[in-house]
Order: structure tokens, then C-alpha cells, then sequence
């Protein structure tokens, strides 16, 4: 009896994960001497208490203040408003589209030579670090705040930005 | 043993021995014993390639995030092939890098992802121009695909190519059991999701999604007498075919079976647009409009144009400033009017198509406000030449 061996195979399946475009960029250094910080406010619920008390509690530094869109990109004039401080702080990236805009609008600044700091609440750092670092960024700073802050009171939202002064005052080199 | 002969034909696969079955069993079978095997050069005589089982691939991609959860169609490299016959580009050609990932979108992982979604390869040339449309600056992919709020993407195809492909316009064209409807948009997603990154709760931040976001797709009905299409409407030919990508809300069903009159039936379209917790109420955007033909023809009847159309919804569709104010990003003094916000910018954001079968029902979807455009792309070759036909892009 003749035998024959057949052996059946499942064809291959091609991998639908695209490839990352290769980027590397490094974050501006953080000069010695700050004299300038513009806080730059995305208008989510509550970021202006946030920039306000940061504002508050660092003694001999000028604060400007520029406002750009929460879920889209800063103009190029909001971008240059905020790129003449000789750093710029970004609040809020409290949810998906705000977080997007503030990591890829602070990542248009450190392309300009202005260090930031990102403020992000807990529940967005990961995606905030994973979208800085897709975007060539790796080391971007991002500044976690407990989530959430939108719907709290003036006090509380206070309360969590005191917790966050001695990462930013470490951040920054200086003492508040 | 048969006769081991090569003969000279190229196009044996490296994956079998080389032997002719009818060599293999043509001679001095008789001698042969029940262990032997007919060919030495090889361990097998023959090997049979079956395309991979779909629920064991299904449930491989699934498990590692690829897919949005229902079954796919096994992307092989024989599939795909069928899908790069429906281009004039070359499979590793980067179309676009999409958002958040930063992932190249090149021709071949946009037919792998079409493959997966059940698509026919002639679609291959619709996917390809939409992922170019959702890539264009203004429509702001990154944050469409990030955002908490549920932003879909409603694509619209106008103009012969897709009455070619036979999309639904007509009777049911936002539901099931089209496969045009159903897998082209179904495409887009897994390209986002792939490509793009846009993983729920991973890059696709969105609190709670939406069935739209499985696929959203339709054509528009250009054969009823009503006004002109949207590609038309945007500079384009009736005889040019376009694709349209706006991000949006699920769309809600306006129901009005009684008015008789332009005013009175969009009053009922103005209160479905006219409500608190839309993107529109705090930045004000697009807003899309897919107006049943009977509704169309009650408006046609009293003479209203489409600019007529689109310029009372704009004016009209407003919510107080106290509601307006409560969305992710503080009320801008430039939209408030007489302690209201309108929803939309100008008449442009009044985006109108027509489509749907009988029946007194209009739909409308809110948009991303100001965050994102629409973008309307015409259906164009590598040459730059408008394609006439999906043919034309058959190599």
C-alpha cells in the first residue's frame, strides 16, 4: 500500500501593527537663572487655580499668562506669546484630546529651545509619556497632579496643587 | 521512485520538492512499501497550504489587541496581494503617519487592516484616499483619536464611484447589511487602531466610546432631485467622486412626521441640534445634518435653497450661555450672543447630505466643535488624474 505524506500547512497572516516613524529629540535644558515662566492655560475646568497658585507661591519670577485651545493645537502666535518666558508651564492634560495638545504644543516649544513642564493628571501621565516619547520626546517633563481636577472646589484643587510644588520646585532647581 | 525531474518550470514554489505527482506515482509504485515515502528529496510529498482557521487567527489578534472584538479575515499574503491589485501605488509607499503612534500608514498595513475588516480589494482605493483625508492637519487626528468625549468618524462617498461599489444611500444606509457601508468604515478603525495607535484605553482615550465607532459609513443619494451634493457643493464635479471624513457624535434620529412646511420641520431639526453636552455647546463646529428625502422634498416644496437651509439652522441652533459653559474647555466670549451660543460658526458648518429611504426621519451628529474640519478629498490616481471609475486603479 502506497503511503504518501501530506502535510498541511495554515498559510502565514501579515502583521497589521505599523511601523513607528523614527523620531529622537531632547528636551531643552532648564537655564540656571529663571526669570520668566509663562503658564499657559488650556481653559480645561480648574487649570487656572493650578497655574494661579503655582503663580502665587514662587517669589521673584515674572508669570505671563497665554491661553490656547484645549482638544487642537495652539496658534503660531499663542506659541511664540508663550515662547518668550524662559520657560513655559502647560495646564491641564486631564482628559484625551487635552492631554494630546498640551504634550504636542509643549513639544512645539522645546523645538523652539523653551523647556516645559506638562501638568497631567494621574489617570493621562502614562499616555502623555507614551505620546511625548512616539513623538521623539522620551524625556519630555511631565508633572503629575492626582485626577481629578475638573469639579472641585477652589480649595481642593489648591490642596492638590500644594502637593505638587516640591516636584515642580525640583523640577525647576529652585526653592519656593 | 518516479523520476526526479525539474524540468524547467520557474514557478514552483521553494516550498515543495519539485517533483511531478504524476512522477511521484507514475513508476514502480508496485515496489513501493507501505512506509516508504515517495520522495526523498523532501520530508513531506506534498504540502497543502489552507488559508488559517478565522476563529484561531481572530482570537490571536484579539488577544493582542488587534482587532475591535469581532472576528476578522485572516490578512494572507494572497489576500492582500488581491487588495494591492486596486492601487497605483507601491505597497511599501507611506500614505500618511498617523496620530498618536506615529505609525506609517503605507499601503500594504492599509490592505492588511482592509483584509481584516472584510473588505472587497475594490475598496482598497476608497481606504487609501480616506486615511489620507483623516491625516490632514486640520481634521486633527491626534486629538479625535485621544479625546475622552465619543468621536467617531462619519465618512460620506460621493459621486459615481461610489454608486460603482454599490454603497448604501438609501433604506437603512447608517445600519446593517451593506458591505460597503459596514467594512470600509470598519477599515478606518482598524487602521486607527493599528496604524494610528488608537487602542481603547490605551491611545483612544474615549470615556465611554460609541457603536459608531465600529463603522461609520454611507453614500450620499445624488439621484434625488434635491440640491447639490456635497462634493459639489465643494468645488467638485457631479461626476467626480469624493470622500468626506468629519469627526462626530453617534447620530440621533429626528423624527417629524407632521410638518408640512420648511420652518416648521427645521424647528424640529434645530431642537435635536439644540443641546448641552455636545462639543459644539462650548466650541462651536460643524454639525452634520443627513436629511431623509421626504424631509428634503417637504423643504424643497416651499423653495428654500441649501444655503437658505444652512444659514436658518446656523442662526437658530443655540443653547442658553449657562449650559454652553459647562464642557471641557471654558465658554469663549467670542461665541456668546444675547446670553447664547450658537452651535455652529457660520452656515458652512451646516454640513447637509441627503440620504435614507421613505420615511419622515432626518439624522444629526454633532461634531468635534472647533478642534476639527471635515475634509473632502476627490478620488484621484497617482498622476494626479481624477478617477472616472475604481477600474482605473486596477494594475
Amino acid at each position: 500500500m502506497l503511503k504518501m505524506n501530506v502535510k498541511i500547512l495554515e498559510r502565514d497572516v501579515l502583521n497589521p501593527l505599523a511601523e513607528k516613524e523614527y523620531l529622537t529629540l531632547n528636551s531643552a535644558i532648564i537655564p540656571e537663572t529663571i526669570t520668566e515662566i509663562s503658564l499657559f492655560d488650556n481653559t480645561k475646568p480648574n487649570a487656572d487655580i493650578i497655574l494661579r497658585y503655582i503663580e502665587d507661591n514662587f517669589n521673584g519670577i515674572k508669570f505671563s499668562h497665554v491661553k490656547k485651545p484645549a482638544g487642537a493645537p495652539a496658534t503660531l502666535k499663542q506659541i511664540n506669546k508663550a515662547a518668550q518666558a524662559d520657560l513655559s508651564i502647560l495646564a491641564l492634560g486631564d482628559c484625551g484630546s487635552c492631554t494630546t495638545w498640551v504634550i504636542l504644543d509643549a513639544i512645539k516649544l522645546e523645538k523652539k529651545g523653551i523647556p516645559t513642564i506638562s501638568i497631567c493628571s494621574d489617570k493621562f501621565t502614562e499616555f502623555a509619556a507614551e505620546l511625548a516619547s512616539s513623538n521623539g520626546m522620551e524625556n519630555l517633563r511631565i508633572l503629575e497632579v492626582e485626577h481629578p481636577i475638573a469639579g472641585l472646589s477652589k480649595e481642593k484643587v489648591q490642596e492638590k496643587t500644594l502637593k505638587i510644588l516640591p516636584k515642580l520646585e525640583n523640577m525647576l532647581g529652585i526653592e519656593y | 521512485m518516479g523520476k526526479f525531474d525539474k524540468k524547467t518550470q520557474q514557478n514552483i514554489s521553494n516550498d515543495i520538492c519539485g517533483c511531478f505527482i504524476d512522477d511521484l506515482i507514475g513508476e514502480n509504485i508496485e515496489n513501493k512499501t507501505s512506509n516508504d515515502r515517495l520522495c526523498n528529496s523532501h520530508e513531506n510529498d506534498l504540502e497543502v497550504y489552507v488559508d488559517p482557521d478565522i476563529e484561531k487567527i481572530s482570537h490571536d489578534f484579539y488577544m493582542r489587541k488587534l482587532t475591535d472584538g469581532l472576528p476578522i479575515i485572516p490578512p494572507t499574503r494572497d489576500k492582500v496581494d488581491k487588495f494591492l491589485q486596486y492601487t497605483d501605488h507601491d505597497p511599501d509607499e507611506l500614505i500618511a503617519v498617523l496620530q498618536p503612534k506615529q505609525g506609517k500608514a503605507t499601503i500594504e498595513k492599509v490592505a492588511i487592516n482592509a483584509v481584516m475588516a472584510g473588505c472587497i480589494p475594490a475598496f482598497m482605493p476608497l481606504i487609501q484616499h480616506i486615511i489620507s483625508a483623516v491625516s490632514q492637519e486640520r481634521f486633527n487626528l491626534p486629538g479625535v483619536n485621544a479625546t475622552t468625549h465619543p468621536t467617531a468618524i462619519c465618512t460620506i462617498l460621493n459621486g459615481p464611484i461610489s454608486r460603482e461599489i454599490s454603497i448604501n444611500s438609501g433604506a437603512g444606509c447608517l445600519g446593517p447589511g451593506n458591505i460597503a457601508n459596514a467594512t470600509i468604515g470598519r477599515a478606518l478603525r482598524l487602521c486607527l487602531m493599528n496604524i494610528a495607535g488608537a487602542v481603547p484605553g490605551i491611545m483612544d482615550h474615549a470615556t465611554m466610546g460609541s457603536p459608531a465607532k465600529y463603522s461609520f459609513c454611507f453614500g450620499e443619494d445624488e439621484n434625488v432631485n434635491t440640491w447639490e451634493p456635497l462634493h459639489v457643493e465643494r468645488g467638485f464635479n457631479q461626476d467626480d467622486s469624493t470622500v468626506t471624513v468629519m469627526a462626530v457624535d453617534s447620530p440621533q434620529n429626528v423624527n417629524d412626521h407632521r410638518s408640512t412646511n420648511a420652518e416648521d420641520l427645521l424647528d424640529t431639526i434645530i431642537d435635536t441640534l439644540s443641546v448641552a453636552g455636545c462639543n459644539n455647546s462650548h466650541v462651536p463646529g460643524e454639525l452634520l445634518v443627513i436629511m431623509g428625502p421626504e424631509h428634503a422634498q417637504t423643504i424643497l416644496k416651499n423653495g428654500w435653497e441649501k444655503t437658505d437651509v444652512k444659514k436658518y439652522i446656523h442662526e437658530n441652533t443655540a443653547i442658553s450661555v449657562e449650559l454652553g459653559d459647562r464642557g471641557g474647555r471654558k465658554l469663549d466670549d467670542q461665541w456668546i450672543d444675547n446670553d447664547e451660543v450658537k452651535l455652529t460658526r457660520s452656515p458652512d458648518d451646516v454640513i447637509i447630505v441627503i440620504a435614507g429611504g421613505p420615511g419622515k426621519h432626518s439624522m444629526i451628529a454633532h461634531g468635534f466643535g472647533t478642534s476639527s474640519d471635515s475634509v473632502n478629498i476627490p478620488l484621484k490616481l497617482k498622476t494626479g488624474k481624477l478617477a472616472k471609475s475604481i477600474q482605473d486603479f486596477k494594475s
